[in-house]
């Protein structure tokens, strides 16, 4: 009944949404060029946790380049072994505990036919090898060449039938299965992008996720009955078989990935997200019995998402969400997939604290950034997960405030919420702190892959969300609104690169602003004013003030310098930045009390704000006295802690 | 002398001792005040004459005290939101169970107070088993006679506690509980394991901790000299008195309720001046209350053995008497002079 009512909740949905939809998860007229199109079949043993499958692959030659071969992506090969390139780049920084696995909890895809069915057909099972484009392991079995019995010109189609087997592991990187939850992702052999200078298709890196093209996909998943399946797309048929096990059927038009997830425990709730100038979306919510009293916390971040993502850049176009509340441990939490996302949660989950709605918001949010705009996710990370964390900090300040710091205790499993510390979005939604501990790590402008594994994401999502922030607070909401929207319409169901973005907003934002990007995105110096002295003496015509505001970091911002004196006066000046120091000296009738350069915070990306200001009247000695005795408190309490064993 | 009779008699006993709870908590500032004047220093430091310390003043400024963390380095690394109110007490606890390990400073400090514990030990137990003023000569010199015995007590409680907080901290914690939920799917199954876990572990603890109590109570009462042999007294004890575990989890469950009400007081953030002294007091007073609920542990302790294998207040050994120093007893008046041993060394 349940299948029933979203087909026809669906259905309903057609009349509002802005392409029209003719049956469950097709799209009228396409919104994408659908130029890699799979039908696929597959089979879930839960007891041996393998997967059989085959797929129909329907690809076109979009570019002006001629194809010579094709090239798979096999990411599941990622987690053969512990020589793979994955596996190798997480060692190295400094994960290594999925190193000693039992051999049942690795993974493996192995491609058992290929076979060319037009336009000529040819069994081209034998010609398929593995190469290794971004390093020279030859132990890495993730991307898988191809070659053509003849090119593939410019507008030129191929079909091919390819079957394989694959190993579910125990969870890597939100891919595999604990007890019988199953989330399988990247699961099935898939293309990489041809583009004009030829394939585009990665090896499987740690720090990096997806790029593909876009298409239709219909997919049919078997699994043992009564286990419920959530999946990209809508559900359009659902057939009992005579095995034991039930065929669900899958179809979404105008997505670039597939993936799916099934278990017998979950629990399914229903919502629909309504609003005056954006198509409804039916929300379906896939729940552990455990959270089951959460629901509405899940439904109320994606309603946030849907709403403001949807005002601000662009409409949601499917008409339908599935959202995945993971299980615990299975590591499948936070992460997207076209029209499915991973939330993840906690059995105890306190009020005003951003949990399960943080990361409900930005995985729903990345069904814009990443699903519409489909950036490549191994070359230009930032381009999603950075404008997707400036966005999420911000749509969570328009609900969501004040929120709370919450630590766990006890293993992890006891929250305490400290509603003295309130939850900024401009430094803890933005990820300061995160960006401050690893900002000269990486020149943004490197390929996101070639990041440091342990240290990428700072830069990826923080360092984006920052330079973001501070150019809304800089060129205004409206301005950077406008250049985000402009970017999310016209490079929506296309790949976007990181210059076509910075042309729009030369060009949206009305200004010349290649300076600022060579400073965050072509370099890895860091921003860092202060204050360096302050003074005052008296004279005969009055108070002679001193301020002398220096640049102790590399990069360069014009940056305001605020002087307030002991009768309440206030000057601002304007400082360009760029010299090293700049003095203001001033004769008034009174004394100067402080100085601070930024004082509104504009430039989020200043590693130092401390030393942003001084005054003559600190307050540091009350200040630190205060801290102290809380402190002692602590220190004494933990000391009557370990003296309980005298 | 039924649980809660002991338990009412070691609480009337301390409250008696008046003295000795203001010694310990004077002996817990000793050792935390320096280093929360080293603390203030650094943050003093940090916050300069910025602008940032008026915020820090007068609520929280979490950026600084972020951007304080990434330039920390010794105790200043445990200046963190944690300290704040009840979760203060939460961290503690929790890196009590959990084995967490703590920085240098803090558990060189840990060890010094310990130290200055074992010292007092004997003296604070012989009071309170005498439960009648014996004046500062006596208890220290008390202190002075059983801390090489409790010294060695500690050397055997050091290796039961390191083998608890060690090895069997590690196979309860790393092995069986990471076995028991490898597969597990469902997070309050989990924690089900892990309360179960931790509930081991405190009987572990728990019952280490009620033979050492007992042993260092017979040790004084009793004027035992083998702190082996009142390890073995202190076993029986407990096997034979049903009530020596009663007390002990009558007195765990004052703790617990000392903790609740500490929950509902503690002091959050506040500002710099009239709130910051009142957190001060707040506080001090859950010091004073926790380091009133561990002499009650022993005073009821000693209550309760004192009735069962004794009478109340009796200690084997006389109150020690501090010794007169040679040049004391050389100008004493010769009539006062004890000159019998000397005729008998004759």
């Amino acid at each position: 009944m349940r299948v029933l009512a979203v087909s026809v909740c669906a259905a309903a949905l057609v009349a509002s949404s802005p392409s029209a939809q003719t049956a469950p998860g097709a799209i009228s007229p396409p919104l994408s060029p659908r130029n890699a199109n799979y039908s696929i079949a597959a089979r879930l043993d839960p007891a041996s946790r393998t997967i059989t499958g085959e797929e129909r692959i329907v690809w076109r030659n979009i570019t002006t380049t001629t194809a010579t071969e094709l090239r798979f992506h096999l990411y599941w090969n990622g987690w053969r072994n512990a020589r793979t390139t994955f596996m190798r780049e997480r060692a190295l920084g400094g994960s290594t505990s999925d190193a000693n696995r039992p051999a049942g909890d690795w993974a493996s895809i192995d491609v058992t036919s290929v076979k060319l069915v037009s336009p000529s057909a040819a069994d081209l099972t034998a010609s398929q090898h593995f190469i290794t484009p971004d390093d020279d392991n030859t132990d890495d079995q993730t991307v898988m060449a191809l070659p053509l019995p003849a090119p593939v010109g410019p507008g030129g189609e191929v079909t091919l039938d390819v079957t394989w087997t694959a190993h579910v592991p125990r969870t890597f990187a939100r891919t595999g299965a604990i007890g019988n939850f199953f989330f399988i992702v990247q699961w099935f052999p898939k293309l990489g992008v041809l583009q004009p200078d030829g394939w585009n298709c990665h090896q499987f890196h740690a720090g990096t996720e997806f790029f593909s093209d876009y298409g239709s996909y219909d997919v049919t998943l078997t699994v043992p009955r009564q286990w419920t399946v959530g999946a990209t797309g809508l559900q359009r048929e659902r057939r009992d078989n005579t095995d034991g096990t039930t065929s669900h059927r899958y179809y979404q038009d105008d997505v670039h990935d597939f993936a799916w997830t099934t278990s017998p425990d979950l629990v399914e709730r229903m919502a629909r997200f309504e609003h005056p100038a954006l198509p409804a979306v039916d929300m379906r919510l896939l729940l552990q019995p455990e959270h089951a009293g959460q629901a509405d916390r899940h439904f109320d971040a994606t309603r946030t998402t849907l709403k403001y993502y949807g005002e601000w850049y662009g409409a949601y176009p499917y008409g339908h969400i599935t959202i995945v509340d993971p299980a615990f441990q299975s590591g499948a939490g936070g992460m997207e997939y076209p029209t499915l996302f991973t939330a993840g949660t906690r059995w105890l989950a306190p009020r005003h604290v951003t949990s399960p709605e943080g990361v409900t918001v930005h995985e729903a949010g990345h069904q814009f950034w990443y699903g519409i705009v489909g950036n490549n996710e191994f070359e230009d990370a930032w381009m999603d997960e950075g404008f997707n964390t400036f966005s999420t900090a911000r749509a969570v300040a328009q609900v969501y405030d004040p929120n709370y710091l919450a630590l766990r205790y006890f293993g992890g499993f006891v929250p305490w919420v400290f509603r003295d510390v309130v939850m900024a979005r401009e430094t803890e939604g933005n990820g300061l702190a995160g960006y401050r501990r690893a900002a000269k790590s990486d020149i943004q402008a490197t390929p996101t892959f070639r990041y440091f594994p342990s240290t990428g994401g700072n830069i990826t999502y923080f360092k984006t969300a920052l330079w973001l922030n501070t150019l809304e607070r800089w060129l205004g909401w409206r301005a950077l609104q406008k250049i985000m929207s402009t970017h999310f319409d016209r490079w929506k169901f296309k790949h976007p690169k990181p210059g076509d973005f910075f042309a729009i907003a030369n060009e949206a934002g009305g200004r010349d602003l290649t300076w600022f990007f060579d400073r965050v995105y072509r370099s890895a110096d860091v921003f860092d004013y202060g204050v360096d002295g302050l003074s005052a003496s008296q004279e005969e015509s009055g108070f002679r003030s001193t301020v002398v505001v220096r640049r102790f970091g590399e990069a360069t911002f014009p940056v305001d310098v605020r002087m307030i004196f002991d009768d309440g006066e206030r000057v601002t000046e304007h400082w360009d930045g760029a010299d090293r120091w700049k003095s203001y000296s001033y004769v008034r009738p009174s004394s100067i009390m402080s100085a601070e350069v930024d004082p509104d915070h504009v430039l989020l990306l200043d590693v130092n704000y401390t030393n942003n200001s001084k005054t003559l009247h600190p307050s540091a000695p009350k200040a630190a006295t205060k801290w102290a005795m809380k402190w002692m408190v602590w220190l004494q309490d933990c000391l009557l802690s370990w003296a309980a064993l005298v | 002398m039924t649980v809660t009779a002991a338990w009412r008699d070691g609480a009337r006993r301390v409250n008696r001792a008046g003295l000795v709870l203001a010694g310990v908590w004077v002996m817990t500032l000793l050792i935390s005040v320096p280093l929360a004047l080293v603390l203030r220093g650094m943050i003093a430091d940090h916050l300069g004459d910025s602008l940032a310390a008026d915020q820090a003043a007068s609520g929280v400024n979490y950026e600084w005290m972020q951007e304080f963390a990434d330039q920390a380095s010794g105790i200043g690394v445990t200046f963190k939101p944690t300290i704040l109110g009840f979760g203060a007490i939460l961290d503690n606890l929790s890196a009590f169970f959990d084995a967490t390990r703590r920085p240098l400073v803090v558990a060189a400090a840990a060890a010094v107070y310990i130290g200055l514990w074992l010292f007092v030990a004997g003296g604070i137990i012989d009071r309170l088993a005498r439960d009648r003023a014996v004046r500062a000569h006596g208890f220290f010199a008390a202190s002075g006679v059983y801390f090489w015995r409790f010294l060695r007590l500690g050397l055997i409680q050091l290796a039961v506690y390191g083998l608890l907080f060690g090895a069997v901290h590690e196979a309860l914690f790393d092995r069986v509980y990471r076995r028991a939920i490898h597969d597990m799917s469902v997070e309050r199954n989990a924690f089900a394991v892990r309360f179960a876990l931790y509930i081991v572990f405190v009987l572990l603890v728990g019952a280490a901790n009620l033979i050492f109590d007992y042993a260092k109570i017979r040790a004084v009462v009793e004027d035992r000299r083998s702190m082996i042999s009142a390890l073995g007294a202190s076993a029986r004890f407990v096997r034979r008195n049903g009530a020596a575990a009663g007390l002990y989890l009558l007195n765990v469950g004052v703790f617990l309720m000392c903790i609740a009400l500490y929950g509902a007081v503690a002091p959050g953030a506040s500002g710099s001046g009239a709130a910051m002294s009142a957190g001060l007091v707040v506080g001090q007073a859950y010091v004073l209350a926790r380091l009133w609920i561990k002499l009650v542990f022993w005073a009821s302790g000693a209550a309760l053995f004192q009735s069962r294998l004794a009478h109340a207040g009796y200690v084997a050994a006389p109150v020690p008497v501090w010794p007169d120093s040679a040049a004391a007893d050389a100008i004493l008046p010769a009539d006062d002079r004890d000159l019998s041993q000397t005729s008998a060394s004759l």
